[in-house]
């Protein structure tokens, strides 16, 4: 623990994603097996996965982003030990987001810190304290390949790919049909 | 951190998937309908302390008071009453600006309750006790500003004989060594804290104050030993008006003696405790108020440094000079008062950036009105303020202190990327306010970066390239639009160029030459909007092309490893006939073909590089020349984009497939021979052999500074050691190889410099040559310094640690027996 809470919110804290998703997690393995034995396990503090984390998810890239814009400036940090670029599951192309791995945790916080929520390439991206990469997700868990949120996103988003490509895909549905109305209206 | 994704763009968007989705599975939210509810004493008495002083609407006296009522009126509320005190000592060392006012609360509450005063006092003590046992020193300050604030209502002589008692430290390790820097240290956090006691009881103690200064003044009065280390500027011989750097200490000494003359009237400092006339009723419950002992706080014989290293300090300011003050002169005392609070918020609130620039927007909230002009005032408009008002711009004073940490030499306390963070919110949180002052701090910077000392020159450029990618690299290029004309080796264009290459590494060359005005445009060359450059050997011409694209081939289809060696042989026993050399000659081939397989991305081509790790390391540890063509041939291939080989570069150094005194060679001999000393002038070559230093450098500290692991035998703390003692040497002998290649340039003697001055008499061209040998020098001379300071440093506190074992080990054996 760092000790008392601070006036001042820190920066270098895992998002509520990370959180929520752990809460979820923890509550699943409790109705799975349910016996009193797990659960007195789960009274004790259980070992945050972060509290060493070396590595962070990188969000809210453009899909035109390189690895070398990324290194440029997160190198700024530290050394970077490992960078693996998000890709379409079908694709294998950028698809806007990348794991970058750090050789200390104290680079990985001050990337938090000094890094996240400022530009890179014109964007604000996202920084995530992560408890490591796994062979698997460097790829997008949207249904057409992507990241989930570039499914459904109803704003036009340029810097990855329009708008999302679940309404782009209804959109090209309908007008193909409007299309093949029209022609067969005009035989 | 919030969910950056989820802001902007798409505005009015109504439908978000993500929120509905989370909630319907979210156990741990039941939202009821909302009730009315009163926050409970502590929750509120905490949010108005944490905020104390934020709105510049309601007066301080008013809000002070407000706060210590709330308090004192739940004087029985248990968790309100143990909050509070932690809460005070916590906000003095996070938030300091706000320690006056914090402290007025205190004062207020101690009218009705005097009992909180002794509860903070009876932590307060041990705290600073602590702190300088750990050599905390900002805590130190910190804490001690609380206690001076609070002056008024201390007995006796108050804050005085911790002074006094420090001060006697001070002097005993002056004494000792000329050296010292924690002495200085401590001289500093005297004078810093006199002036609050000064305004916290006025009148009272003007004698004890010039008793403390007359005793202070033999130290801070002259500059300290070390101070030409940490001299940011490095003007040529001959420059005729040099900038005059002035050391921390003495400025301080003479501001507060000015001061003192003044009969202390620290006009900038804020009172929140003094209240206006009218309210009769107050002010005479704080002249009655109790008076308090101050527990006795013990200062260790011995004090150390802490963790941080102490240097000598210098003030720096980017508004120097100019024909309206737009800053605190150098002789007031306020210019050093504010910038401590400054930076001491600035250093102390790293884990949020947004919050270190809300305060330095927010900075005339805490200094005493009238103390500035008022916001966002054009800095032309600054002329036509009438005398006595200030003409102090509070957006500079907030940009000169980050900008004084960023050009703090050796380091500052925070990673350089924090100040640019700071810098990047303030201007996003007060754009028309701040951008026209970075602007000028920009210009001032630029104009004077040839006379900078080069390791600070390239911190500018490189905060400078990274501030223009969070602002759409839009800057007025056009006023130096001259300067494209001059020739590479001039330090305003070498910084132009090292600027633009920067901005590409963080976007792209179409991108950058958008944001140029024309003659810019001819610095990017077409290169550098190819995706991946050209395949030399795709070009029949070339030599070895044939075996050339064979070999990348037979990487391409990851081929085995001897139908390679077969094409090297090849390459070789041709390289002999036409009488080159053969390893030099094969060695450029291969890395090539490595890079050219692995030009689409960095991942790539460290895929590559792991696959054939063996033959490069067998490559370059054939021959020095050898090694030195792994170099040459990546900078070659990499040429419109140094960045990609630097980072490649850097990667060959972890496989040790290249070696530290490879790169140092390859630039400051090969290199700058070949171009006859201009490569000095290239960022991305000082960048190369700085990155390399720094990784040298990091590994011995590392080494040095890693305590012996539990368990570990006497055999392996003697590898251990031996280990270190390598390293250790290795890094010696690097800096020695740095400062041989440096010094023949620097002084005109490389052998390179005397042939072009025989032929061409180019005297302006070797002018610039020679000094660039001598920026580079300089900063390199410093870091060989700072890290045998280091090493000293620790060797002195292992024996400590040796001395302190051998006593546990004595103690324990008696208690054995």
């Amino acid at each position: 623990m760092r000790g008392p809470r601070p006036t001042v919110e820190r920066l270098d804290q895992p998002s509520a994603y990370f959180a929520s998703r752990n809460k979820r997690r923890r509550f699943d393995k409790e109705q799975r097996d349910g016996d009193e034995e797990t659960n007195m396990q789960n009274d004790q503090p259980e070992e945050d996965p972060l509290k060493d984390a070396t590595t962070l998810y990188v969000g809210n890239l453009s899909f035109y982003t390189t690895e070398e814009q990324v290194y440029e400036l997160f190198s700024k940090c530290g050394e970077i030990k490992r960078l693996v670029m998000g890709l379409d599951r079908f694709n294998k192309t950028p698809c806007g987001f990348c794991f970058v791995e750090y050789y200390t945790h104290q680079d990985a916080l001050d990337c938090m810190k000094y890094i996240g929520g400022t530009k890179l390439d014109e964007r604000i991206i996202r920084t995530d304290l992560d408890p490591g990469f796994t062979e698997g997700r460097q790829y997008g868990r949207g249904k057409s390949g992507g990241q989930v949120r570039d499914e459904y996103r109803e704003d036009y988003d340029e810097g990855r790919g329009g708008l999302g490509r679940a309404i782009q895909a209804r959109q090209r549905g309908a007008s193909r049909e409007y299309h093949e109305d029209d022609y067969g209206r005009l035989k | 951190m919030a969910d950056y994704d989820r802001r902007g763009g798409g505005g009015g968007s109504s439908y978000n998937p993500k929120k509905r989705r989370y909630r319907d599975d979210d156990d741990f939210d039941r939202r009821g309908p909302r009730r009315r509810y009163d926050a409970p004493p502590h929750v509120r008495v905490r949010k108005q302390l944490v905020a104390i002083a934020e709105n510049p609407m309601r007066p301080w006296h008013e809000e002070v008071a407000a706060i210590a009522t709330l308090f004192t009126d739940n004087w029985d509320d248990e968790l309100l009453r143990a909050n509070f005190v932690d809460l005070v000592l916590q906000l003095a060392v996070e938030q300091p600006l706000k320690t006056p006012f914090v402290a007025a609360v205190v004062l207020l509450a101690n009218a009705a309750r005097p009992e909180v005063v002794d509860m903070l006092l009876a932590k307060l003590a041990p705290l600073v006790e602590a702190k300088i046992a750990l050599g905390e020193w900002r805590e130190v300050k910190l804490y001690l500003k609380l206690l001076a604030c609070l002056q008024s209502c201390l007995e006796g002589e108050g804050v005085f004989p911790v002074l006094e008692e420090l001060f006697a430290r001070a002097v005993d390790l002056q004494t000792a060594s000329s050296e010292d820097t924690i002495g200085t240290e401590i001289v500093k956090i005297i004078l810093l804290t006199l002036p609050y006691v000064m305004v916290a009881a006025p009148g009272q103690w003007s004698q004890k104050a010039a008793d403390l200064m007359e005793k202070t003044e033999i130290i801070a009065s002259e500059p300290h030993t070390l101070q030409a280390l940490v001299e940011p500027y490095h003007p040529e011989v001959g420059d005729e008006n040099p900038p005059q750097s002035q050391s921390l200490i003495v400025l301080l000494q003479t501001q507060l003696q000015n001061e003192a003359n003044n009969g202390w009237a620290l006009s900038c400092l804020p009172r929140p405790w003094e209240f206006p006339l009218g309210e009769v009723e107050q002010r005479s419950k704080l002249d009655d108020a109790a008076k308090h002992a101050l527990p006795a706080i013990r200062i260790p014989k011995t004090v150390v440094a802490g963790a941080r290293p102490l240097f000598p300090e210098i003030y720096f300011s980017v508004y120097a000079n100019q024909e309206v003050e737009s800053v605190p002169p150098l002789n007031n005392v306020a210019a050093s008062l504010i910038r401590d609070a400054l930076l001491d918020t600035i250093n102390v609130l790293h884990f949020n950036r947004n919050v270190t620039a809300r305060h330095l927007i927010d900075l005339d909230c805490y200094f005493s009105p009238r103390t500035f002009a008022a916001r966002a005032t054009p800095f032309d408009k600054l002329r036509d303020i009438e005398r006595p008002k200030s003409t102090w711009k509070p957006e500079d004073v907030a940009v000169d202190a980050v900008f004084s940490q960023l050009f703090q030499l050796p380091n500052p306390e925070q990673k350089l990327v924090y100040y640019h963070s700071v810098l990047t919110e303030a201007c996003k949180l007060a754009p028309a306010a701040i951008a026209p002052s970075l602007g000028r701090a920009i210009r001032y910077l630029y104009r004077n970066s040839p006379r900078m000392d080069l390791e600070l020159s390239s911190r500018f450029m490189d905060w400078f390239s990274h501030h223009l990618s969070n602002f759409g690299f839009t800057w007025k290029w056009t006023e130096w639009v001259d300067d494209v004309y001059l020739p590479d080796a001039h330090p305003h264009k070498a910084f132009i160029l090292g600027a633009l290459d920067k901005e590409i590494r963080l976007s792209f060359a179409q991108r950058i030459k958008n944001t140029l005005p024309d003659p810019y445009k001819e610095l990017i060359g077409p290169e550098k909007e190819k995706d991946t450059p050209d395949f030399k050997f795709a070009n029949d011409d070339a030599p070895f092309a044939a075996e050339g694209r064979e070999i990348a081939g037979l990487l391409k289809r990851k081929a085995d490893d001897e139908e390679i060696e077969a094409v090297i042989q090849r390459i070789q026993s041709q390289a002999i006939d036409r009488e080159i050399d053969a390893l030099v000659a094969s060695t450029d081939v291969f890395v090539t073909c490595v890079l050219h397989v692995g030009s689409k991305s960095l991942s790539h081509v460290l895929a590559a590089i792991e696959r054939t790790k063996d033959r490069l390391a067998d490559a370059g540890a054939a021959s020095d020349a050898a090694r030195a063509q792994i170099i040459t041939a990546t900078m070659t291939y990499w040429s419109a984009h140094p960045g990609v080989a630097l980072r490649i570069i850097e990667k060959l150094l972890n496989y040790s497939i290249l070696t530290p005194e490879t790169v140092i060679t390859w630039a400051l001999v090969s290199r700058a021979g070949n171009t006859r000393g201009e490569a000095l002038s290239v960022a991305y070559v000082y960048e190369m052999v700085f990155n390399t230093v720094v990784k040298v450098t990091g590994r011995v500290r590392q080494l040095v500074a890693k305590p012996p692991l539990a368990g570990e035998t006497d055999e392996e703390q003697q590898e251990a050691a031996a280990t270190r003692d390598r390293e250790i040497g290795a890094m010696r002998a690097l800096f020695a190889a740095i400062e041989d290649a440096l010094a023949s340039w620097a002084t005109g003697s490389k052998d390179e410099m005397m042939e072009a001055s025989d032929t061409e008499g180019d005297s302006d061209g070797e002018r610039l040559v020679r000094r660039w040998g001598e920026r580079w020098l300089r900063v390199f001379r410093r870091r060989a310094a700072i890290e045998e300071a280091f090493l000293a440093e620790a060797e002195k506190e292992r024996a400590r640690k040796a001395q302190q074992q051998e006593e546990g080990k004595a103690s324990s054996m008696q208690v054995d027996i």
